[in-house]
């Protein structure tokens, strides 16, 4: 049979996982990764790159490389006008419509960039199946996440992005909801669960209530532009003023720097202290090193921070919770690997938080779980989510009428009558939005609706019942009937932010031509990556606070020289197409950090069972 | 318990045609989950009577097993029409539960059930109800009062303090609808349980009035809290 996966297409990162009525288990590519960089890049020849090698290219070719689409998914560019200047590419579009992508002489929307990423991510399952011997290693249908507080343009886009990368998409699940699914499955607790989800890109805090295996979920919020994303801006901006960059011309030089600075963030969730180091390069004369604490980190990082702390507050209000009446709280997204989050949620919640699950990897196993629900029918485990924001019309004067209330659980339906103004009249129009102000203008457009086909009548005669589905999905759907005469209306759809059927099929067409498999390209690849993973361990190694004192202790009097130049010719071999020489250079810094690796993990389980410092170790080892 | 005179109302199945009643929810023949009556009421559709004091942890199990037999998740590779009914029937168990599980909305929903008018309009929050005519009319000379001094620039706590004192009678009388709602309540089950149709029709009638005064009460409310935050603007 063929397969069915669970995929986390994730603003910075994104996983495939699969349950066979087993244990579900994230799939990992040829070289062992589990996560895939959400991240494009097409060359001048129309080779599509997605993953680690467009990261890469991101230091190379930043202007035909794309990374966070997800913050683009089912938006305007009204929406995005604020951020654009940090993005290396350009986006283009008119109010209210799809946001375009430029890719050197390409444009492309949202959809079609997270397509590449899930085809990708197919490829890399279907190649895992095949690899295990599988008959039917095709992959053609997914459960696919997105943030809990997703829209319905931004839900629409997701499923469209699925469809682009020939995967029938059998469910959209949130993904607080997905791992608490994995959670509630590892731990089989019961009780209300808080799942507090900080990724790149987006926010969401969901309140579940787990009994009897129902996972409920009771209320749910968050922001979907909040995120890893905008803590890296933050101190990109901070550097490149340092630096004096200019975004707009040196667009290479401030991914470097980007880089650079997502390096240091992560120090600090180990470290009190780390630099933010760069090499001489474009827009980097000499080279850079700026000491960064984590207390100064901190004090950058609070606004962001508390930014997450009122949608919790509301989620337990709009549950009628306590923070005390929650049993336990998860951590979901890599952005909660960050002390100073750790400790912000513990103290909200006044309890600490679960950072057992990989918060990189719980989403995927999650859907990978409702995958296996859906395909195999058993009902021992059942997911009943919410719709995250109202459902209204617009009515005279501009006010929003809500048919749905949010945080209703799904399916839900409701129904508004409509009638005409003036005689004879057969059509109307209505303007459907999601949000919870007042004001028709505040709140998100979803699309417009024309109602065709009313039997001419005196003005205020027909009664028009239009019904709103909300589906499992937490995507709507609109039907019409005119009760009078029981005929059925025709409704046409303008979707605000979002691609007609038509627009999807027809891109699903140009995808096809460009689709390219070079086995040659695919090899430099791996072995590029694998050079990457040996160069950061090293590189992150060699940038602890408590370097200096190991080596001097511990390590042998060349070595350090050694592993400098190793690193060095690696890195120079990788900006190259030399396989050979990739593949030989790795090996050599593999050789010249064994004996580091060991001393390392030896002072790791040392400080760890004596619950030593650093020096303590170094004073003993002298 | 109350005989059920009306006739129960049947719809075939889709599937094989059988005659069902439309609050069951599969066909008694084929066994297919069955699309949604028209006819029924989120009562029936529990298996519950018309009674105004629920159970919430047997509300809540049942919507759990009828969650588990309906939901979308299970008819995944089923018919077209099973799947529309899937979607419908389970639209409808969660409003029904969303209602039911809330005492107030419970309230409402039976009283539309059985034929009061939910409002008049959409203003009926403007209009005040009779037995509060004497109330209302003391807040608001209290409240134009603190407004006043407000405008002369009086010390906030002491415009706090006055805004406190009027709040009181108000959450005293809110309090005694909170009681006299929860006794009527159980009035009327006890009613229902005895098959006494006129007078559970009057005690639900006295459930109607006391229900929109305890609406209007709780607006009464909110604008005292939006006077002490800052006073006038809607803060919503």
């Amino acid at each position: 049979m063929s397969k069915v996966v669970g995929i986390d297409l994730g603003t910075t990162n994104s996983l495939v996982a699969y349950a066979n009525g087993g244990a579900p288990a994230v799939i990992t590519d040829e070289s062992g990764d589990t996560l895939l960089p959400s991240i494009v890049s097409i060359d001048a020849l129309d080779t599509i790159y997605v993953g680690r090698e467009a990261q890469r290219r991101l230091l190379t070719d930043s202007a035909r490389t794309v990374y966070s689409v997800k913050r683009f998914m089912g938006r305007g560019i009204e929406d995005v006008k604020d951020e654009e200047r940090w993005f290396p590419f350009k986006v283009s579009g008119e109010a209210g419509g799809v946001v375009h992508i430029h890719l050197g002489d390409r444009e492309l929307t949202p959809p079609e960039l997270s397509g590449f990423i899930l085809r990708e991510l197919k490829r890399r399952a279907e190649a895992f199946f095949m690899k295990e011997g599988d008959f039917d290693p095709e992959v053609v249908a997914a459960v696919i996440t997105v943030p809990a507080y997703f829209n319905d343009a931004q839900r629409t886009a997701t499923r469209d992005a699925g469809r682009l990368a020939g995967l029938e998409v059998l469910r959209i699940i949130n993904e607080p909801t997905a791992a608490c699914l994995a959670y509630g499955l590892d731990k089989r607790r019961e009780g209300i669960i808080a799942v507090y989800d900080l990724g790149g890109g987006t926010f969401d805090i969901s309140i579940l209530k787990v009994e009897e295996g129902v996972f409920q979920v009771l209320s749910t919020n968050g922001d979907t532009h909040l995120g890893g994303d905008d803590i890296d801006r933050v101190l990109v901006e901070i550097v490149a003023a340092d630096l004096g960059l200019d975004p707009a011309t040196q667009a290479d030089a401030v991914q470097a720097v980007r880089k650079a600075v997502i390096q240091a963030k992560w120090d600090l969730s180990e470290f009190d202290e780390t630099h933010v180091e760069l090499s001489q390069g474009p827009g980097c004369t000499t080279p850079y090193r700026r000491r960064l604490t984590r207390a100064e980190f901190e004090s950058l990082i609070e606004p962001i921070v508390a930014r997450t702390l009122q949608p919790c507050r509301r989620a337990l209000e709009d549950a009628g919770l306590e923070p005390g009446q929650v049993a336990d709280v998860v951590l979901v997204g890599g952005s909660t690997r960050i002390p100073m989050v750790r400790r912000e949620v513990e103290r909200l919640f006044g309890k600490t938080p679960h950072t057992d699950l990989n918060p990189d990897e719980v989403v995927a196993v999650g859907a990978a779980v409702q995958a296996d629900i859906l395909v195999s029918g058993r009902r021992e485990m059942l997911l009943l989510d919410v719709t995250p924001l109202s459902l209204g019309i617009e009515t005279m004067g501009g006010i929003v009428s809500k048919i749905i209330l949010r945080n209703s659980t799904i399916p839900a339906s409701g129904s508004e009558m409509f009638t005409t103004f003036v005689d004879s009249q057969t059509a109307v129009d209505i303007h459907i939005l999601q949000g919870e102000r007042e004001m028709a203008t505040d709140n998100r457009s979803l699309g417009r609706f024309k109602l065709r086909g009313i039997p001419p009548m005196p003005a205020g005669l027909p009664r028009i019942q239009v019904r709103f589905q909300i589906d499992a999905n937490g995507i709507l759907s609109v039907s019409a009937h005119e009760l009078r005469t029981g005929i059925e209306q025709a409704i046409e759809v303008k979707p605000s932010y979002g691609l007609t059927d038509e627009e999807v099929e027809r891109m699903l067409i140009a995808s096809f031509e460009h689709a390219q498999e070079d086995i040659n390209a695919r090899m430099l690849i791996e072995l590029r990556n694998e050079a990457e993973t040996i160069v950061a361990a090293t590189e992150k190694t060699l940038r602890r606070p408590d370097f200096a004192g190991i080596a001097a202790a511990l390590l042998k009097a060349n070595e350090v020289v050694t592993i400098h130049a190793a690193l060095t010719d690696l890195k120079q071999a990788m900006g190259t197409d030399d396989r050979d020489a990739i593949q030989v250079k790795t090996g050599v810094l593999n050789q010249a950090t064994h004996h580091l690796a060991e001393v390392m993990m030896n002072w790791t389980v040392q400080a760890a069972l004596a619950g030593r410092t650093a020096d303590d170790v170094a004073a003993q080892g002298r | 318990m109350q005989p059920d005179t009306s006739a129960i109302p049947i719809e075939p199945c889709k599937h094989c045609g059988t005659d069902a009643p439309v609050d069951v929810h599969f066909c008694p023949r084929c066994d297919r989950i069955l699309t949604l009556g028209r006819h029924g009421d989120y009562f029936t559709f529990f298996g519950l009577h018309r009674r105004l004091r629920v159970d919430i942890k047997d509300l809540e199990q049942r919507f759990r097993a009828l969650s588990r037999q309906f939901h979308p998740d299970y008819f995944h590779n089923a018919s077209t029409t099973e799947r529309l009914a899937s979607l419908e029937r389970s639209s409808y168990l969660n409003d029904a539960f969303r209602t039911l599980r809330d005492p107030l909305a419970r309230l409402e929903y039976l009283l539309k059930l059985e034929g009061f008018k939910p409002k008049e309009s959409r203003d009926a929050s403007a209009t005040v109800p009779q037995g509060l005519l004497e109330e209302v009319f003391e807040l608001n000379e209290e409240l134009e009062a603190i407004q006043d001094i407000r405008a002369d620039g009086a010390p906030a706590d002491a415009i706090a303090e006055r805004l406190d004192a009027a709040r009181r009678p108000i959450e005293a009388n809110l309090a005694e609808h909170e009681r006299q709602l929860d006794a009527l309540m159980a009035t009327h089950d006890a009613r229902f349980d005895a098959g006494a149709a006129e007078g559970r029709h009057a005690t639900l009638a006295q459930l109607r009035t006391l229900l929109l005064e305890r609406t209007y009460l709780t607006n009464l409310l909110a604008t005292v809290r939006r006077e002490l935050n800052g006073g006038g603007a809607a803060s919503s």
